[in-house]
């Protein structure tokens, strides 16, 4: 019953009763998270502005003495064959593993753990968790082990008598994509998880006396409920997922070629590998773009009261 | 009930969270007089090198070196910081730390890959006026004092080992195939029959392996595409006319050795040697287990083997032979190698440049130089050092390598290298997998270099020696 | 009734169960790897399983002060991210002003930002400050760039707590502080939960930034040091960075036992959903 404290209607719009006080004393408590932003964030990500304008470089020329340059950098970009590229490859990578694999599965987890006898509960919960905090290298490893030509995945698909394919230089992508799946759908299973847990059984309970069978009641009655966790959910999982940088780097570098080569990437390799700093800003900044893109969309769903 | 429950867990839960934050408050207030150390006086110095992973080689080195030091210097504290991460992120830091007075580092470690990008962005300090008066100067090799050379002709680092490269073969599967245990190829052609011949006489071995394609990153270019090239009679960069070389026959020779490799089914397959764990592999599962005849690498990959490595192997002093990978038709010198190493420099910024010399010169003492060889695997650049019995005897493999620095070449590290590098790359995984034709491979590889290297005024059609 | 109920109940089992064996299975590398002397990047059975790749990692300079050094980092850390965006997350979804909306888009974009792209001015920022190698400032810096997020999720979360229950205790004259402390809190454990450990995961696996930041090696944290199982040429002691791995995992995996054992949210382990 610990579910149930919240005794009205749960997920409510707060609608606006105010209490008294001086507006500004109101919003003091902004102050520590704002104050923290102003100093540690924003100055640098104005300087990347700046720097994305200019030649900026970490050694070589570029670092010697800084040129603005305008709109070069962007310029170079869009003219790149591998920079579209990797837009639509991270675009690819974003679509399958987060917003379809992550969410889906999450919620569905969600969904399940709520109807199953604790010990599945636990071992489940326990081996999701798991792939989520294995650090990111070490993930790697191991999935570049399970998707390997003679590795797990291709060992099981045979022998359910399913066709098996060398993952990681057939279908890069593909894999990268399930391995972003095996180690990020647990942050979507806590979400949904308490997102039902403050569902009032009653609710879920009158719609089956009502006579809704199982599916009608996820349709009609319990995903309504949660839209505004399923929209913070898939906002935050896509930002996320757009700068998954580490988990491909390790698994195909990119490869073969630059099929696997997403944005983060490209960006580490132009920043990193050639020392470009404007030039790897400037992509950032693409990226910061493309994040705010789908942020607005899920905004829509979230509906104007939300913010 | 249950709500009050949830507030004695709520409350033991902050009481919790405030202890850890008072404890994490206590060690930042202990910060400032950790860092006020590091302005304590001018015989304070502070070296900065690249440690890898468990290797503690270096870390051992430089403790001795230092304690040495400090005995000689009374009062002097020398402050060893290793930077244990990828060579990417280790130069993204030093280069940071190098950026401000505050946090540059007195000397750094620097890959002659990349220090003339260091040089040109004006982070190093040039060692001439230093290096004038040192009479261990004249011990070292030639080409690797070239190495830590600025455009502007100025010394800027002291070497102090080098890497060379050549063909490491197996002995009990040449015998297999009827080949001579004693293998000497003269000619690209001698390698490609040799594996010919393994792959037709010894099944399930892989006959040849170079390093190739994107995942191996530098190795590809330098231990694969590169040892071919200057095997031909062209090269990378045009030393006299300072310009980069495009549209070079040997440039689509080599790739065409590349396609032969690979299409023949000489080598690996694409999809094996474009695993990012490649590298190992071959270190630690192909050759040990007598699964690769011939593999073109580099002098260090018997640390593997070693008792402390990955996978020891001792047997492989015997199973193994190495030979110098010929030219393309057995002319020039006959035989190439190519090489890397690292170097000791000394930042612009740094705060006691003077005490940090001195530091250089108790590291290159004939002693130390010949002790940090022997125990780390390198190949001499001193020939003091490679004429030292303890060196010469290290490994089984030391002195045939030691050999090679006669005729080896060190990359144009010119601050376009890593993109050019990555040109190189970029046109052998298309070869490899069948993408390209060699010619157009070579192609876009011209393009490319002219992009990077702003146009085609800073390209020459013609190689000259190095 | 009740036997559609187990049938149900049976099926959910079942389906989980499998999809709990997906997650398994390339878990087992890691495992079989650790207690193998000899581990390669094949998933195999150790055939003389051995405890020696974690006799060889547990040392100080491998493993206990980085961990030590992790907890008390991202501890912090994670610490001052949640007590900023509970903080910032109560007037943001109590109270609507104009402000609200513009604030939360700027700050939700800002996280589309990647770290890496930042590192090149923040440390030259920290070189002003003189924070370069403090745990303090890099603590600051960590819990910064993880507060968009967390306040946006706690807000969410806050969200879904009705406001009738604080209107009540403003009647009896409690401040908002008072109400957030005592009301809105209590019912938001699970969310506060989620984000804190999704907090402290992103700063546990965070290399970058410490890396940057921090340069004396006693100060380096655990997902720093886990380099030192990469030799020169790329070729990891597989064994003994599975050995490390499963230590470094542990404490996360406490932090979510506990948090979700204590505080028996629905998405925890071990609620009392059926009640």
């Amino acid at each position: 019953m610990t579910t149930t404290v919240a005794p009205t209607a749960a997920a409510a719009p707060t609608t606006g009763k105010r209490p008294r006080g001086a507006k500004l004393v109101r919003m003091l408590p902004l102050s520590p998270a704002i104050g923290l932003m102003l100093v540690f964030l924003a100055g640098p990500i104005l300087y990347c502005v700046y720097a994305a304008f200019t030649n900026m470089a970490l050694t070589g020329p570029g670092a010697a003495n800084v040129k603005f340059v305008g709109l070069d950098n962007f310029r170079k970009a869009f003219g790149s064959g591998a920079f579209t590229n990797a837009i639509w490859l991270t675009l690819v990578f974003t679509l399958i593993s987060a917003i379809i694999g992550q969410n889906t599965l999450g919620l569905g987890l969600a969904l399940l753990m709520r109807k199953s006898t604790k010990v599945v509960r636990n071992f489940v919960g326990t081996a999701v968790i798991g792939a989520w905090v294995l650090p990111e290298v070490v993930a790697a490893y191991l999935l570049s082990a399970f998707f390997n030509d003679n590795g797990t995945l291709n060992v099981i698909l045979h022998a359910v008598g399913l066709p098996g394919q060398d993952w990681l230089y057939g279908a890069p992508i593909i894999a990268v994509s399930l391995a972003n799946i095996w180690r990020g759908t647990a942050f979507s299973m806590l979400v949904y998880s308490a997102a039902l847990s403050e569902i009032p059984k009653e609710i879920e309970e009158s719609a089956e006396m009502d006579g809704a069978g199982g599916w009608r009641r996820l349709a009609f009655v319990t995903v309504p409920m949660i839209t505004r966790a399923i929209m913070t959910n898939l906002m935050l999982i896509t930002l996320q997922t757009l700068s998954v940088f580490g988990l491909i780097y390790a698994m195909t570098r990119g490869g073969p070629g630059t099929k696997s080569q997403t944005l983060p990437l490209y960006m580490y390799e132009q920043a990193f590998s050639f020392s470009q700093i404007g030039y790897g800003t400037a992509i950032a900044l693409v990226m910061l773009a493309i994040g705010a893109v789908f942020s607005l969309i899920y905004l829509r769903g979230l509906n104007s009261e939300a913010a | 009930m249950k709500s009050r429950k949830r507030f004695t867990v709520a409350a033991v839960a902050s009481a919790l969270l405030l202890a850890v934050s008072a404890c994490s408050q206590g060690s930042t207030t202990k910060q400032p007089d950790a860092g006020s150390s590091q302005s304590a006086g001018p015989a304070h110095i502070k070296i900065a090198y690249q440690q890898w992973g468990p290797g503690v080689v270096m870390k051992n080195f430089l403790t001795g070196v230092k304690s040495e030091y400090e005995a000689a210097h009374p009062g002097s504290q020398v402050e060893i910081v290793p930077v244990v991460a990828s060579e990417n992120d280790y130069y993204t830091k030093i280069q940071l730390m190098m950026r401000s007075p505050n946090t540059a580092p007195d000397i750094v470690y620097e890959d002659t890959f990349l220090i003339n990008s260091d040089i040109t962005a004006g982070y190093l300090k040039p060692l001439d006026d230093y290096i004038k008066n040192w009479d261990q100067w004249s011990q070292f090799e030639d080409t690797a004092k070239g190495a830590a050379k600025g455009q502007d002709g100025k010394t800027y680092g002291v070497p102090d080992g080098t890497d060379t490269r050549a063909l490491w073969y197996n002995k009990q599967i040449f015998q297999k195939a009827g080949l001579p245990a004693d293998w000497q190829p003269k000619t690209w052609d001698d390698v490609l029959s040799a594996a010919r011949t393994i792959k037709q006489k010894v099944p399930g071995v892989t006959p040849f392996n170079m390093y190739s394609g994107k995942p191996m990153g530098e190795g590809s270019a330098m231990q694969g595409f590169e040892m071919l090239l200057y095997g031909t009679k062209d090269t990378l960069y045009n030393y006299d006319q300072k310009k980069w070389v495009v549209g070079s026959q040997g440039f689509k020779d080599s790739l065409n050795f590349v396609k032969t490799v690979f299409t023949e089914g000489l080598a690996p397959s694409p999809k094996d040697a474009l695993s990012p764990n490649m590298g190992s592999k071959v270190g630690t599962e192909l050759l040990p287990q007598s699964k690769l005849a011939i593999d073109l690498d580099g002098s260090w990959i018997y640390g593997n083997w070693l008792k402390s490595g990955a996978k020891p192997w001792p047997q492989w002093s015997t199973v193994l032979g190495q030979t110098a990978m010929p030219t393309q038709d057995g002319s020039g010198k006959g035989k190439v190698s190519l090489s890397g190493g690292w170097t000791w420099a000394i930042p612009a910024k740094a705060k006691s440049p003077d005490a940090a010399w001195d530091f250089i010169k108790t590291l290159q003492t004939p002693q130390n130089a010949a002790k940090y060889a022997t125990d780390g695997a390198q190949i001499a650049v001193r020939k003091d050092v490679a004429s030292n019995a303890a060196y010469k005897s290290s490994s089984a493999s030391t002195q045939f390598f030691t050999d090679l620095v006669s005729v080896t070449v060190y990359r144009p590290a010119l601050p376009e290298y890593p993109k050019v590098s990555n040109e190189i790359i970029t046109a052998m995984e298309s070869v490899m997998t069948g993408q390209s034709s060699p010619d157009d491979a070579a192609k876009n590889y011209d393009q490319a270099v002219e992009g990077i290297v702003g146009g085609k005024d800073s390209t020459t059609t013609k190689s000259t020696g190095q | 009734m009740i036997a559609r109920d187990r049938m149900s109940k049976l099926a959910s089992n079942l389906v989980l169960l499998a999809i709990g064996i997906l997650f398994v299975l390339p878990l087992l590398w890691v495992l079989f790897a650790s207690i193998n002397r000899t581990a390669g990047l094949r998933v195999e059975l150790p055939t003389h399983p051995t405890l020696q790749n974690f006799k060889a990692v547990l040392n100080t300079d491998t493993t206990y002060r980085p961990v030590f050094n992790g907890i008390v980092l991202c501890g912090g850390a994670a610490l001052l991210t949640m007590v900023c965006a509970v903080l910032a997350a109560y007037p943001l979804s109590r109270f609507r002003t104009r402000f609200n909306r513009p604030f939360l888009l700027t700050v939700l974009f800002c996280t589309g930002l990647p770290i890496t792209a930042v590192m090149v001015p923040v440390y030259g920022l920290f070189v002003q400050l003189n924070l370069v190698d403090t745990l303090g400032g890099t603590i600051m810096f960590m819990a910064t760039a993880a507060l968009p997020f967390a306040i946006w999720l706690t807000k969410t979360f806050m969200d879904g707590v009705p406001i009738s229950l604080e209107e009540a205790a403003w009647v009896d004259g409690a401040g908002n502080m008072r109400a957030l402390w005592a009301i809105v809190l209590p019912l938001m454990w699970p969310g506060i939960a989620v984000v804190l450990i999704f907090t402290f995961i992103g700063m546990w696996g965070n290399f970058f930034v410490p890396f940057m930041l921090l340069l004396s090696p006693e100060r380096l944290p655990a997902s720093v040091s886990i380099f030192t199982f990469f030799g020169q040429y790329g070729e990891p002691n597989y064994g003994q960075l599975a050995a490390y791995s499963l230590i470094y995992t542990t404490p996360v995996l406490l932090l979510y036992l506990l948090l979700s054992r204590k505080l028996g949210g629905a998405f925890a382990l071990g609620g009392a959903i059926k009640g």
